[in-house]
């Protein structure tokens, strides 16, 4: 199975996790994702994600100057965003229980 | 860096571009930071925006669907109307090369093409009429004039014909509004030449070309009356045209029973009916100077000896006159006699 399959369903969740802990601006962002291993994520992806999260008010952004560079924007997650990354991660969970089990059931793990 | 802000912007264009079907607002909220976006990504690594993110449109469909925006379905209006216009485009195309080979030629387009000049020659006749007709406030024939006057109308045909061989010649070069202009009053002519041309159908067809004149001047014409110098009434007139035809006007309705030419009408002399002569005839100055037009030969020469008899009853009636008849009956015997 494509790993740009199951992405598309997640990278949302995704880019809300990475943003828990500490806000990012978007190429760091995507540098985060692929240094966890979701390593075909696109640039464009990572982008447009961030760009609809922030439209549905889920993240707020800044600008830092930089002294050597461009400014850069960064995304730090609302209130909206954890409530957000709460529900969805429990969705995750679940679904992912329910995968590992169905998985284990027919012994096709691995 | 290598990538310098001209790229950026070029770049950040061609994702724009892509996504022009969307809504404006949708677009930019989409894109209003991908330059600072790219900045980062550029300042980040070496190499090209192209090397490393793929082709802009490539990447503006990534982003469309990571956005969840619509997915390009359909098309706005503009490129609605731009791909009916590749379509017929097209069909033209297809047209122009299946015409092609059956005149001879490539494509039609080929065959058009070496017509343009004669256009060019058509053009500035169809210019020098218009002008004629505004110039002579509408009255059209074949050849231009100019205030009614041929000579300058030819010359304003020869003055129009170099000017529209030399716009012909430069009109691939014409631009926006010279070259919308030149379209115009290109139509103009066209419009005005089959105006002219449904005109001068019409006019052939209601008034065919026929030698036998509608509105014949000699149709009211019953007798003929010929006077001579001295206000006399001549009898036995005849007419003849220049081929010595005889001229026939009128008819004989004044018939009478003893007419020895009553047999032929179309053979009486002029005037058939003397008595009905508009102006009264003057008395004579003398009694044989009347002058005689010559008898016809040919039908005449059995009608010769009748003269003598035929006017006088007619003539009786007014006594005055009684003198011509006595004229003629004596000048009859000299057929040779000249005029």
């Amino acid at each position: 199975m494509d790993t740009t399959q199951l992405l598309k369903g997640v990278l949302d969740l995704a880019v809300l996790a990475v943003l828990r802990d500490e806000d990012g601006y978007g190429y760091d962002i995507l540098r985060r994702l692929r240094e966890a291993g979701l390593e075909e994520v696109g640039d464009a992806s990572v982008y447009g994600t961030l760009r609809r999260l922030f439209a549905a008010g889920l993240l707020t952004t800044y600008v830092v100057p930089s002294e050597s560079g461009p400014h850069r924007k960064y995304y730090s997650l609302n209130a909206a965003g954890r409530d957000q990354l709460a529900r969805s991660g429990k969705l995750w969970r679940s679904f992912a229980t329910t995968m590992d089990a169905l998985l284990d059931e027919r012994g096709a793990a691995a | 860096m290598t990538v310098t802000e001209q790229e950026i912007a070029e770049y950040v264009g061609r994702v724009r571009a892509a996504l022009a079907d969307l809504p404006a607002a949708v677009r930019e909220e989409l894109t209003e930071d991908l330059p600072e976006h790219l900045a980062e990504v550029a300042a980040e690594a070496d190499g090209s925006l192209l090397d490393r993110l793929g082709a802009p449109e490539a990447y503006a469909a990534e982003l469309r669907a990571a956005a969840g925006a619509p997915v390009r379905k359909g098309w706005n209006l503009d490129q609605r109307v731009a791909a009916v216009a590749r379509r017929i485009g097209g069909g033209l195309h297809t047209v122009d090369a299946r015409l092609g080979p059956p005149l001879g030629y490539a494509s039609a387009t080929d065959f058009l093409r070496l017509l343009r000049p004669a256009w060019w020659v058509l053009r500035a006749y169809l210019a020098a009429m218009l002008v004629t007709v505004v110039s002579t406030g509408g009255s059209l024939g074949l050849l231009p004039r100019f205030g009614g006057e041929l000579l300058a109308g030819l010359v304003m045909l020869v003055g129009f014909l170099l000017a529209s061989i030399w716009l012909g010649r430069r009109s691939a070069r014409l631009r926006g509004w010279r070259r919308w202009a030149l379209h115009a009053s290109s139509l103009v002519l066209v419009v005005f030449g089959l105006a002219g041309l449904a005109d001068a159908e019409e006019r052939a067809g209601y008034y065919p070309y026929d030698p036998i004149a509608v509105n014949n001047p000699y149709e009211q014409i019953r007798d003929v009356f010929v006077y001579d110098s001295e206000g006399r009434l001549v009898q036995n007139a005849r007419l003849f045209d220049q081929n010595g035809n005889p001229i026939r006007l009128g008819y004989p309705d004044c018939l009478d029973e003893q007419d020895p030419y009553n047999a032929n009408p179309l053979l009486r002399p002029y005037p058939y009916c003397p008595a009905q002569a508009p102006f009264a005839p003057r008395a004579p100055v003398g009694p044989s100077v009347a002058p005689v037009l010559p008898p016809l030969s040919g039908p005449s020469g059995s009608a010769t000896p009748e003269p003598t008899t035929t006017p006088e009853p007619t003539i009786t009636p007014e006594p005055t006159v009684g003198t011509d008849p006595g004229a003629t009956a004596t000048a009859t015997p000299t057929p040779g006699a000249t005029r």
